[in-house]
């Protein structure tokens, strides 16, 4: 049962990683960050790694989002004004 | 011709993509199958006699705090210097803040969440040689403290309740204790770091107070990262 778990987790790994480099907004590309994230953490607690999952939900799913987001912003990218 | 060129582009992409899978796959294969009899002694050591020789349950706590603590002080480093040049360039322009303006359920929401982000992250920070965690993860949760404050209120308030200059005392106070802590070690008649070699290991395995020098390591390094952080978002969010 975890087996087919992993396994799909790993398919939606591929998926995830795939739509962030290859759609066209800029902004789906920064919120499809954190899924990857979240998926990658799950993946390491099946692996039987703890420190580094707690490191990777904190640190890319958490901070490297808000330090995007407010980067995006600061560039007034899709402001129609 | 256009549409043949966009076409082109886009099988080039998909076709680096692949072909950087596929040495991947084969570079994760040929580490798979390394002859593992001769070459894997230091890890044998490391997991058979760690928790006799520094005294953490945390294995992956004593290989970074104690056997190879002097790679933590360079990577430690590299945070310092990052936050030194960013507050180093505080712009003088005044900043604009975001177009959104929030309700008033963010704001009684985020003075909910502070003070347990607060326990969770001092967790972290104290317990990091007896379960998962330690300096960098809990300096992380302690730098979100502020981050959220500057997010949902202003900078300018978040700057009221902490204030850049004692910030910046934290973190050098941080860095300062880890290389006097080092020292310590010297101090014995032993090598820089060294908390088993030296025979600082006091009390029982999986207590708070014991594995000798790494509960005080982890506790320095919180401060540092967590300061550093906090400088560095401050910094990057008054830039226009």
């Amino acid at each position: 049962m975890v087996d087919i778990i992993f396994y799909l987790l790993l398919l939606f790994l591929i998926i995830t990683a795939f739509f962030m480099v290859f759609t066209k907004d800029l902004s789906n590309s920064v919120i499809t960050l954190p899924l990857f994230g979240a998926i990658l953490v799950i993946i390491f607690v099946i692996l039987q790694a703890p420190g580094v999952a707690l490191a990777g939900a904190i640190m890319t799913a958490g901070l490297t989002t808000a330090f995007f987001v407010i980067t995006i912003n600061k560039t007034e990218y899709g402001r129609n004004e | 011709m256009s549409r043949l060129n966009e076409r082109f582009k886009k099988l080039y992409k998909i076709g680096l993509v692949i072909t950087f899978a596929v040495f991947l796959l084969f570079l994760f294969y040929d580490i798979h199958n390394l002859d593992s009899d001769s070459k894997r002694y230091l890890s044998e050591h490391y997991i058979s006699e760690g928790l006799q020789e520094t005294g953490a349950t945390n294995l992956v706590a004593s290989v970074l705090y104690d056997y190879r603590a002097f790679d933590t002080l360079g990577e430690a480093t590299m945070i310092l210097t990052a936050a030194t040049i960013l507050a180093f360039l505080v712009p003088i322009t005044k900043a604009t803040m975001f177009g959104t303006t929030f309700k008033s359920i963010v704001n009684q929401t985020v003075k909910l969440i502070i003070p347990y982000l607060a326990v969770l992250g001092a967790y972290l920070l104290l317990f990091g040689h007896i379960s998962p965690g330690g300096g960098f993860v809990g300096g992380v949760v302690l730098s979100i403290i502020p981050i959220l404050l500057t997010i949902t209120y202003s900078v300018e308030f978040s700057e009221y309740i902490f204030k850049p200059d004692q910030k910046k005392l934290v973190e050098d106070i941080g860095a300062i204790g880890f290389v006097l802590l080092g020292l310590l070690g010297v101090l014995t008649g032993s090598n820089f770091f060294a908390s088993g070699q030296a025979y600082f290991r006091t009390g029982n395995a999986g207590e708070v107070f014991s594995a000798g020098l790494i509960p005080y390591i982890n506790l320095m390094i919180g401060l540092k990262v967590g300061a550093g952080l906090a400088i560095i978002f401050n910094s990057l969010i008054k830039e226009k």
